[in-house]
């Protein structure tokens, strides 16, 4: 599982989210304690130099009075206050003397006696005095007003503190005065008791500072008053911070007192660095607390990222092998969450879609009703078998084969006995595969009744054999249900590398060859390329018959039957002719024949029947009542909605069945004999007529001629043609009209070609013919100018004209 | 102190003789600001000529850690006690120039009676008591008086006259003793009004 840094997966996006929140967390925690460190220690600097503040004030305080107390002591004392009492020049020095004794013993830097008039009358140190006598004198009325006075003088810029004490005897008589210096050695105590940084400074009237005493040395103190000098006149009332040689110092600055114009003040500065020292400490523990936590974070994060993110790439992973087509590999589901359950569903899915898969393959390759592979399976196998005989240079076959009548038997029993039939055939075939212990040879099922088989490395007597086999093994009839039934097959040989290279063409030659056999009736063939071109020729021709119907290219002809007897017409056959855009008239010979094999001839029928039915009307409303014969095919026959198709077109035309005369061939009868006859019953019951037509050319059972319900004979024109010169058609001709009319049966006689046939026909008793003497075939549309025209011979009764009439 | 009043009083009397209608000063002191301004020492002298007269004694008892009276005035050559009737010892002693002297620790009255013969101010303390305080005050004429409690006195005199009246108070402003010439008629009482400069007065001061 790789980092993107585009957050394509889950596990970067869930690592992000809580490595950002963690962090930013763990950030604002650190920077507000930090804060709230420094704020604290601002103010722990604030209150040390607040406190530091108020200890000055107090050691100030403490100097005053030990220097009110020393010079009070001097004041009260008899002796010197007698010695001023006295006022005797003599006692100067005495007093000088005591002056200097009492300010030792409290370490003042100068001590003098003011007189009642106030005038300085001794002094330890008059040059010093002198400066001070203003300050001194300023002092003297509070000082006796209250006993004693304090206050700061400043003398060449360093400050004092200055008592002035009154003698009193017991009226004041005098004042003691004292001083005492603010200088290092009070700074020096003020940083042993509060840990500041003390500067004693004087501002002059012009505003220079001057420091007169620090606990900073030499540069330090120099730059402390560097700095105060930058700040200007006004002076900071709150702390303010100050660099003195790169610490950091938080500096406040107390105003002592003043002097003529000048100030004393007293710098305490605490070192920042020292007064955080110890939240720095705390500090860095935070910032490797906050790291540390980060870290363990980090790693819990990616841990749990991890943990849900992998099983799901794993998932991923196992989804497309499933998309690859591997349903084998079964997907570990043994966790119990969340992720679990998913494999477990995926372990569901790719069971049920394995499952499914196995059935569509079945389903798509196999035929549910016979178990054999169907077509899609045998297209492959056949195409697999080419490539492994091209691989190998060996001949591959193919084998199909289409049962005889099993429409027939699939109509007359039913489906479920054509589906059992069709498992039977199918056992046959695997049965005897399975004989001949060739396991390479395959067999299927195409479709309806088609069957297939695929013969490996083999060659065309092992083909030809095997086709031998397969018939054989037909031709024992199979038995259903109790019933025998005989069933054939038509088969066509097709093979590699002699015919196709490959498997459709080869299939689609073993059909040709397939139906070659059916039509010739001639068990197995093997393809011909002379085959094909028919088939081809025939294809097309069965989408211009298609194309015929809708472009409206058929034309109803109709051929005059008449009265031999009376030389009336009495009916007309209906034919088609095609009139081919391209082609001109098509002959009936050329497309009927096809017709019946595709069934088109259904829709033929259909249409020949629409157009006799209204030509039919058209005649009969001038007066031309004539019995309108139409030809059936087999398949019309085994149609079973014909009858009720009959009946709709009667009704709709509103013609009596009487109208109609339904002519069916010998062989269209013998194909399925049941239900033709069947068919012809229920069209009987109707009351239309029936004919057979060209009697005497197919395998006639008069069996059959005595059940079915005919009404006419028609003698096929064969026999008519040429009786006037054979002896033997003429014999035919009297036979079949006298077995027809004992039979009870019209006889019609068709190919009258001459005055002499007709005369000879009307002399054996013929009932009505047809032929070209009288009429060939004329367009429906001419039929009523020609019956106009119409004269029979015999009514004329003129010696017989021996012309023969022949198509112009 | 009334007593000490009268005592004075008599004393003038002494030297003149009362007739029908005295003759004297009446004065009234105050401060600056018009309050009345009692323990006033209000002394007259005869212009041109120094009024003779007998100096007579005076008593200032120390009672309750405190000189009694504040003030005292005395003419010259005056003697005056010092009665010590407290339990405790004191120490009186002066510096004043008028009269310099150092009674050392005594009781009862044991303390020699001193002699005022100097004209001045005598401020008188005690070394082992620094809040006691007495004045003294020593004058070269035998009319004088203190004013009352209303700051008001009246000094009768022997005859008529120019007479120089002085006002002083221990507590004015440098000391100031002001003065004012008046003729008195016989038989009158001339009047004189004094207003001094008064030093504030200090709480804790001894005086008060």
């Amino acid at each position: 599982m790789k980092m993107d840094f585009r957050f394509r997966s889950l596990e970067s996006r869930i690592v992000t989210l809580f490595l950002v929140l963690i962090v930013a967390v763990q950030l604002i925690g650190l920077l507000v304690i930090q804060r709230g460190i420094d704020n604290n220690a601002r103010l722990a600097i604030s209150a040390e130099l607040n406190n530091g503040a108020k200890v000055f004030s107090r050691l100030l305080e403490q100097n005053a009075q030990s220097l009110r107390f020393g010079a009070r002591l001097l004041a009260r004392d008899t002796a010197f206050v007698a010695a001023i009492g006295n006022n005797d020049e003599s006692d100067r020095a005495t007093i000088e003397s005591a002056l200097e004794n009492s300010g030792r013993r409290i370490k003042a830097s100068l001590s003098m006696l003011i007189n009642d008039e106030r005038k300085i009358t001794a002094t330890t140190n008059p040059a010093q005095s002198a400066a001070l006598e203003k300050m001194a004198l300023s002092l003297l009325d509070a000082a006796e007003a209250a006993d004693g006075a304090i206050g700061i003088a400043i003398v060449d810029h360093r400050p004092f503190q200055i008592v002035a004490m009154p003698v009193k005897a017991p009226i004041t008589i005098g004042w003691i005065v004292m001083t005492f210096p603010i200088d290092r050695q009070l700074a020096n105590d003020m940083r042993e008791v509060s840990a500041l940084h003390t500067t004693v400074l004087t501002r002059d009237q012009q505003g220079k500072w001057l420091q007169a005493g620090s606990t900073f040395v030499g540069p330090s103190a120099q730059a402390v008053v560097d700095q105060l000098q930058t700040l200007g006149p006004t002076k900071p009332a709150l702390p303010f911070d100050m660099t003195v040689e790169t610490a950091q110092y938080s500096a406040r600055l107390l105003s002592i007192g003043e002097d003529n114009g000048q100030t004393a003040s007293v710098l305490l500065a605490r070192s920042i660095d020292e007064a955080t020292a110890e939240y720095r400490r705390l500090e860095r523990w935070l910032v490797g607390l906050t790291l540390a936590g980060i870290v363990a974070s980090v790693l819990a994060i990616v841990f749990t990222a991890k943990r849900i993110a992998q099983p799901i790439s794993a998932l991923v992973t196992t989804a497309k092998r499933l998309e690859g087509g591997d349903y084998k590999t079964p997907i570990d589901s043994t966790r119990e969450d969340e992720i679990g359950q998913l494999a477990h569903a995926f372990d569901a899915m790719r069971e049920g879609i394995s499952k499914r898969e196995q059935e569509i393959r079945r389903l798509a390759y196999w035929d549910t009703l016979t178990n054999l592979p169907n077509r899609a399976q045998f297209v492959l196998l056949l195409n697999d078998a080419l490539l492994e005989a091209n691989r190998r240079g060996e001949a591959v076959f193919v084998l199909m084969m289409d049962l005889d009548r099993f429409k027939h038997v699939n109509d007359v029993m039913g489906h479920s006995f054509g589906d059992a039939l069709l498992r039977q055939v199918a056992g046959r075939l695997q049965l005897l595969l399975a004989n001949r212990r060739q396991s390479s040879a395959q067999v299927a099922r195409l479709g309806g009744d088609e069957f297939a088989v695929l013969l490996p490395a083999a060659n065309t007597d092992a083909a030809q054999a095997m086709a031998a086999e397969i018939l054989l093994a037909l031709e024992t009839p199979l038995s259903l249900e109790d019933q025998m039934v005989d069933i054939g097959a038509g088969l066509g040989i097709a093979g590699y590398p002699d015919h196709a290279d490959d498997g459709e063409t080869l299939l689609s030659m073993a059909e040709v060859a397939m139906y070659t056999a059916k039509q010739r009736n001639d068990g197995a063939v093997i393809y011909d390329a002379a085959m094909d071109k028919g088939s081809a020729k025939s294809l097309s021709l069965l989408t211009e018959l298609r194309n015929a119907v809708e472009r409206n290219e058929f034309r109803l002809h109709v051929q005059p039957k008449i009265s031999l007897e009376s030389g009336k017409v009495v009916g007309m056959e209906a034919l088609v002719r095609w009139v081919h855009p391209e082609r001109g008239n098509v002959f009936p010979d050329e497309f009927i024949p096809f017709a019946e094999q595709t069934g088109f001839i259904r829709v033929l029928t259909r249409w020949v029947m629409e157009r006799s039915a209204e030509l039919c009307r058209e005649l009969a409303s001038k007066g031309h009542h004539l019995k309108v014969s139409v030809n059936l095919s087999t398949r019309d026959l085994l149609d079973q909605d014909l009858p009720a198709k009959f009946a709709e077109l009667l009704a709709q035309h509103k013609l009596t069945p009487g109208s109609f005369c339904l002519e069916i061939t010998e062989s269209a009868i013998m194909d399925d004999p049941v239900r033709a006859q069947l068919t012809l019953e229920r069209l009987s019951a109707m009351g239309l007529d029936l004919s057979i037509d060209d009697f005497g050319t197919g395998y006639s059972s008069l069996a059959y001629l005595k059940r079915l319900p005919v009404n006419e004979l028609k003698i096929d024109k064969s026999f008519v043609l040429n009786m006037e010169k054979d002896e033997g058609d003429t014999k035919i001709v009297r036979s079949t009209i006298d077995l027809g009319h004992n039979m009870g049966l019209r006889v019609v006689a068709e190919g009258i070609e001459s005055e002499a046939v007709w005369r000879l026909l009307a002399e054996l008793g013929c009932d009505q013919g047809q032929g070209y003497f009288m009429s060939r075939p004329i367009p429906g549309d001419q039929m009523i100018a020609w019956l106009e025209k119409w004269q029979a011979p015999v009514m004329i009764a003129a010696p017989v004209e021996t012309e023969e009439t022949i198509d112009s | 102190m009334p007593g000490c009043l009268r005592r004075n009083v008599v004393v003038s009397f002494l030297f003149a003789p009362a007739v029908a209608g005295a003759t004297g000063i009446a004065v009234q002191v105050q401060d600056a600001t018009g309050k009345v301004l009692p323990d006033t020492v209000i002394y007259i002298e005869a212009e041109g000529g120094a009024a003779s007269g007998k100096p007579g004694t005076a008593l200032i008892e120390q009672k309750g850690l405190k000189f009694l009276p504040l003030v005292t005035v005395v003419q010259t050559g005056a003697m005056i006690n010092f009665p010590n009737n407290d339990k405790v010892r004191h120490h009186i002693y002066s510096f004043s120039p008028a009269h310099k002297f150092d009674q050392k620790l005594y009781s009862g009255q044991a303390a020699s009676p001193q002699v005022f013969d100097k004209a001045g101010t005598v401020v008188l303390g005690c070394n082992i008591h620094d809040k006691m305080i007495a004045y003294i005050k020593v004058v070269d004429t035998p009319y004088f008086a203190k004013t009352d409690g209303a700051g008001a006195v009246r000094i009768d005199l022997p005859a008529a006259g120019k007479y120089v009246v002085k006002a002083w108070h221990y507590n004015t402003v440098g000391g100031a003793t002001p003065e004012q010439v008046l003729t008195v008629k016989t038989g009158e009482l001339a009047t004189a009004i004094f207003k001094l400069p008064m030093k504030p007065i200090v709480v804790g001061d001894p005086g008060t």
